[in-house]
Parts: structure tokens; sequence; C-alpha cells
């Protein structure tokens, strides 16, 4: 039960995160005097849930993902992690770090630095993305477990 | 030197980014390349070669940006070429991530 929770947790927090991504787009698309609070707010917010999101997605892949791997390569869609885990668990980095760089530019951004307007946009655009790409990814190895278990459940085998 | 308005450490860690982004991409290729070698002593320094992984893309993040942020390299990049950059770097990490595993 608690690995379930940790696991749910994980692209929860990834929504949130993408959630506070397209805030940060939006309000820097205007960026005046009355948004400046909230972009600021919104960026730190971002960056903090894409943590969580690693941290609590990465002790689950690091203590309980084994037994799923091995039932996801021995199902019928070994490319759920062969593949979308694969590239899933590295592309992360990516996110991470420009998250981690998203409040950076927000601040000066709300500072007078006009000039990074478009380095916000992208960089918060490219959150929005990668994140919707995590959760995609996410919905793929699930049901690549899902099929791996019903695929034992008709021949009989235990998983 | 004319200034974009950009600011040291934004286009410091922008570039640290862009830079860090592809490096982690390369050791993916790398240590999956190098089972015996690389990958095993990513899994023997942190007990899994994924935090090893995670650890070390924060730290050359984390260094990079502050050692880029000493020099002057990328200071004639506007806002739109700091955001080309960092795209060029999402998409080519990317690339040759997927591309490794296809």
């Amino acid at each position: 039960m608690q690995s379930e929770l940790i696991l749910m947790a994980h692209p929860a927090f990834g929504v949130l995160a993408i959630l506070a991504a397209v805030w940060v787009f939006a309000e820097a698309i205007t960026n005046n005097a009355t948004s400046r609070g909230r972009l600021r707010m919104m960026s730190l917010a971002c960056a903090g849930l894409v943590w969580l999101s690693y941290l609590v997605g990465g002790y689950w892949y690091v203590v309980y993902y084994a037994a799923d791997k091995a039932l996801i390569k021995a199902g019928p869609w070994p490319f759920a992690h062969g593949f979308v885990m694969e590239v899933k668990e590295h592309i992360f980095f990516s996110m991470l770090l420009l998250s981690s760089y998203l409040p950076i530019a927000v601040f000066s951004l709300t500072a007078g630095k006009q000039a990074l307007k478009p380095v916000v946009l992208w960089v918060s655009a490219w959150i929005v993305v990668l994140g919707l790409t995590m959760e995609g990814a996410g919905a793929f190895i699930s049901m690549g477990a899902k099929v791996a278990l019903l695929a034992t459940q008709s021949t009989g085998d235990t998983p | 030197m004319s200034d974009t308005g950009i600011g040291n450490y934004n286009r410091a860690f922008a570039l640290s980014f862009a830079i860090t982004s592809l490096l982690s991409a390369l050791l993916v290729v790398l240590k999956e390349q190098n089972e015996d070698t690389v990958l095993a002593w990513m899994k023997a320094a942190t007990g899994h070669h994924w935090i090893t992984h995670g650890v070390l893309v924060v730290v050359v993040f984390i260094l990079l940006g502050w050692l880029l942020a000493q020099t002057k390299l990328g200071s004639r990049l506007t806002g739109n070429g700091l955001s080309a950059v960092i795209s060029g770097s999402v998409v080519l990490s990317g690339v040759v991530i997927a591309g490794y595993f296809i």
C-alpha cells in the first residue's frame, strides 16, 4: 500500500508542476507590476514540485521498481521498460535542471531584465512539454505492467 | 562587449543547463556501452547507477554555472539566442537518449 501511494505521489507532483509552469508562461506574457509576485511564487512552486516528483519517483524507482521491471520485460510489452522507462528516467534530468533554472530567470525578469522574457517563456514551455511526456510515459509503463499481469493470469503463471 | 540585458548568472546557468543536459545524454550512452566499467562504477558509487547519474548532473550543473559566471562565454547572446541554445539542448539530448534506446 505504501509503495502504491508513493508511486501515485510522483505523477501528482508532476501534474502540479506542469500547472505551475503553465501559470508562469501565462504570467510572463503580461509581466506587469501586479503579476510579478505570482510569477516568482509559481516559478519556485514549479521547481519545488519537480524536485518533489524527482525525489519521490526516484525513491520508488530505486526501492520498488525491480519487481515491476522483471514483470514488464517478461510480458507482452517489454518496450515499456526497454524504451519508455529508459528514456523517461534519463530525460527527466533535463526537466529537473530546467525547473531549477526557471526561478533564476524569473527573478531576474521580474527585477527588470526584460530581455529574459523569451527565455522564461521557452523554459516554462519546455517544462510543460517534458512534463506531459513524462506523464504519458508513466501511463505506458503502468500499462506494460498491467498487460504483463493479465498475461500471467490468462496463462495461469505466477508473476 | 555589448550588454544584452541577460545578466551574468542567467547566461551562465542557462549555458550550464544546455551543456549539462547534453553531457547527461552522452553519459547515458557511455554507461550503457560500458556496463563492466562505467555502469559498474556508477552502481558502486551510490548503490544505484541512476542515483549517481542524478548526483553528477546536479553537481555539474551547479559547478559549471558558477565557473561560466566567471567567464564571458556567450555574453553576446540575446534572450532569443539563449532560448535557442536551451531549446537545441533539450531536443538534441532527447534525440540522443531516445535514439540510443530505440
